[in-house]
């Protein structure tokens, strides 16, 4: 029990040391971040001032960039929903070392791709006009309706398993950090002292949310894929749409999760927590789902070649042999076929090979969306010329912007919170120890544990 | 003497052969005369069908059944305008082709009838016109399958079941707050 115990010492201490110690590259990153923001922030300024006409997008090509960007990052907040939702439903355990950057890379990017749908409105002041105007009929307040649900979702079940952790920082780091800390854990952590009815109200809760936020994250990019489905244009004329984009918003979510995962891991030094088998295992499932997407866009493909209905055949050139084609074809090859070559062949299915995967299948990914936004709507309606869309500087500094916005709150994230859900990684320990069969109370006992010196 | 003669059976050669090519030349044209009126209402109201008819007959008053006619209609959209072709039909017994036209917008509607009279090689015309009066709305589509209880109150009760949950788990929260200064940890835990 004393190796247990160390053990537990040593967790808890690889928790709080992102919290307790901040060294100049911290800074360093943090400026860089909120430098390339202000760029974009000046930009998004610009657009305001001038209006729409400094993008890209005109009457034909009326979504580009910020609606692919927003349809991009609505994809990867379903990483905290697979990994932690899913995985908890299954009793996975090797999820939780991972669970909380997932659950606050959902939280993160809900937030930006919100954003994009603003910025794309031109007139900020217009959203109001979602509330006062807004019609149940319409998909755009189905979407808004999902988003804004999922997104108080979602920030609940990132706080309600954080909750023991948060006690942890309260009561480890009283004395040692600053009072605007001290009294945010203090507020945050509810009173939690680990008490027969705390736990079971916490279980409770987990239980509910875990269930309920699995059909909300469905819905919600159901929902956003409807708002192509549901518009009169031929390369968006498919029921398999919601499916489509539910199955690549899973993929694009494990593919940023393994990412994020990998930078904490070589800056906090995590190597004892998150090890090789988190990185292979999401390997596994991205293959998996490289695999359905390629199901998804053969059958997606062949259906529209086969009819070839007014529109299908100009699309189908446009992605394959014209305009699209180099974007489209690293899609394809880049982006579905070498993540499942990667993760299958074992000379490749190492932690490099993984992040390498990841990467090709993000940017794949974000290329996914603005094909699908700009070929979709570049198709003629009626016979005339096929207009043309190229982003701005403007586009391109908002969409720098927005990612920078996603890094520093990941950043800055890390600095105040526990980026390791420590009652769930002991937990896990402690069930491969001493018994085979974990249980909630026992997860609870050792977070509680955990939260000692609190009553 | 001879030479009057030649020059009079000249003439009358060349006065044969002018109006022999007259008559060839305007002989179909002579034949596929015949008298087309239109009978349209003098005004309409947007959204409404109009009846145009077109009455095809011969000279002498009989129908003519059996004539295409082609309807024509004057548009213009964002300063491009042109013809639209609205319909085609065929006149009956009496000599009517009737198509009925649902107007999409107020103002004055010009119209264009071809139509290829028996024994025709080349289409004819005639032109007419109607005011249609109304408010703005183009088209009105008709409002789709009504599915009893699909509608936007499930839509409502799903999203109002999701939230009672979210908020039963705020409830949780207070009850953990609650719970956190009421007892200590339960006997039987592990040390802290």
């Amino acid at each position: 029990m004393a190796t247990l115990s160390a053990w537990q010492e040593r967790l808890e201490a690889t928790a709080l040391a992102p919290v307790s110690r901040t060294g100049a590259r911290f800074w360093a990153l943090v400026g860089v971040e909120v430098a390339v923001l202000g760029w974009g922030l000046y930009a998004y300024s610009v657009q305001l001032r001038d209006g729409l006409v400094v993008t890209g997008m005109r009457d034909r090509i009326s979504w580009g960039l910020y609606i692919a960007t927003f349809v991009f990052f609505i994809g990867i907040s379903h990483a905290g929903t697979l990994i932690s939702a899913i995985l908890r439903v299954s009793q996975a355990r090797w999820r939780t070392p991972v669970t909380r950057i997932a659950e606050f890379i959902t939280v993160v990017a809900l937030i930006c791709g919100a954003s994009f749908v603003i910025i794309d409105l031109g007139r900020p002041d217009r959203v109001l006009f979602v509330f006062a105007y807004g019609r149940w009929q319409s998909p755009i307040i189905w979407d808004v309706l999902a988003i804004t649900t999922y997104l108080t979702g979602s920030i609940v079940y990132l706080f309600v398993p954080m909750i023991p952790d948060l006690a942890l920082f309260r009561d480890r780091l009283t004395g040692r950090t600053s009072r605007w800390r001290a009294w945010l854990y203090r507020t945050l952590a509810i009173g939690w002292n680990g008490n027969v009815a705390q736990r079971r109200s916490l279980i409770a809760a987990i239980g509910m949310l875990m269930i309920l936020i699995i059909p909300i994250a469905v819905s919600v990019h159901t929902v956003v894929s409807w708002i192509f489905a549901m518009t009169l244009r031929v390369p968006w004329n498919s029921a398999l749409f919601g499916a489509f984009f539910v199955a690549g918003a899973i993929f694009s979510g494990i593919a940023i999760l393994i990412i994020v995962m990998a930078i904490l891991r070589r800056v906090y030094r995590l190597h004892e927590y998150v090890t090789a088998k988190q990185f292979i295992y999401l390997g596994y499932l991205l293959a998996a789902f490289a695999a359905i997407m390629i199901y998804a866009n053969i059958s997606e493909l062949l259906i529209h070649g086969y009819k070839l209905e007014e529109g299908a055949g100009f699309h189908l050139r446009q992605l394959f042999l014209a305009e699209f084609a180099p974007l489209f074809w690293f899609y394809l090859i880049g982006g579905l076929i070498a993540p499942i070559v990667i993760v299958l062949l074992p000379a490749t299915r190492t932690v490099a090979g993984v992040v390498v995967a990841s990467i090709l299948v993000t940017v794949a990914m974000w290329i996914e969306r603005y094909v699908i936004v700009v070929s979709g709507l570049r198709v003629p309606l009626m016979p005339y010329e096929s207009a043309d869309y190229a982003p701005t500087w403007v586009e391109w500094s908002i969409f720098a912007g927005g990612l920078a916005l996603f890094a520093l709150l990941i950043t800055l994230f890390t600095k105040v919170f526990p980026i390791i859900a420590v009652w769930e990684v002991a937990e896990d320990h402690n069930a491969a120890v001493t018994s085979p069969a974990p249980t909630y109370a026992a997860v609870l006992d050792i977070a509680a544990d955990s939260a000692g010196g609190s009553s | 003497m001879k030479a009057t003669m030649r020059h009079t059976i000249r003439a009358a050669l060349a006065l044969l052969a002018v109006g022999t090519i007259t008559v060839v030349l305007t002989a179909p044209a002579l034949a596929s005369h015949v008298v087309v009126r239109t009978a349209f209402p003098t005004s309409g109201t947007v959204g409404e069908i109009v009846p145009l008819a077109v009455d095809v007959r011969t000279p002498e008053g009989a129908p003519l059944p059996g004539t295409t006619v082609t309807y024509y209609l004057h548009m213009s959209f964002a300063g491009v305008g042109g013809e639209a072709q609205i319909g085609r039909a065929v006149t009956d017994q009496n000599g009517v082709a009737t198509i009925g036209y649902q107007p999409r917008a107020a103002g004055l509607h010009e119209l264009r009838m071809e139509y290829l009279p028996p024994g025709a090689t080349a289409a004819e015309q005639v032109m007419g016109a109607f005011d249609v009066t109304g408010g703005p709305q183009l088209v009105r589509p008709s409002g789709g399958v009504d599915i009893p209880g699909i509608n936007s109150g499930l839509l409502m009760a799903v999203l109002g079941t999701v939230w009672l949950i979210l908020l039963s788990v705020a409830f949780r929260l207070v009850a953990i707050a609650r719970a956190g200064g009421a007892t200590g940890p339960a006997p039987g835990d592990a040390p802290r």
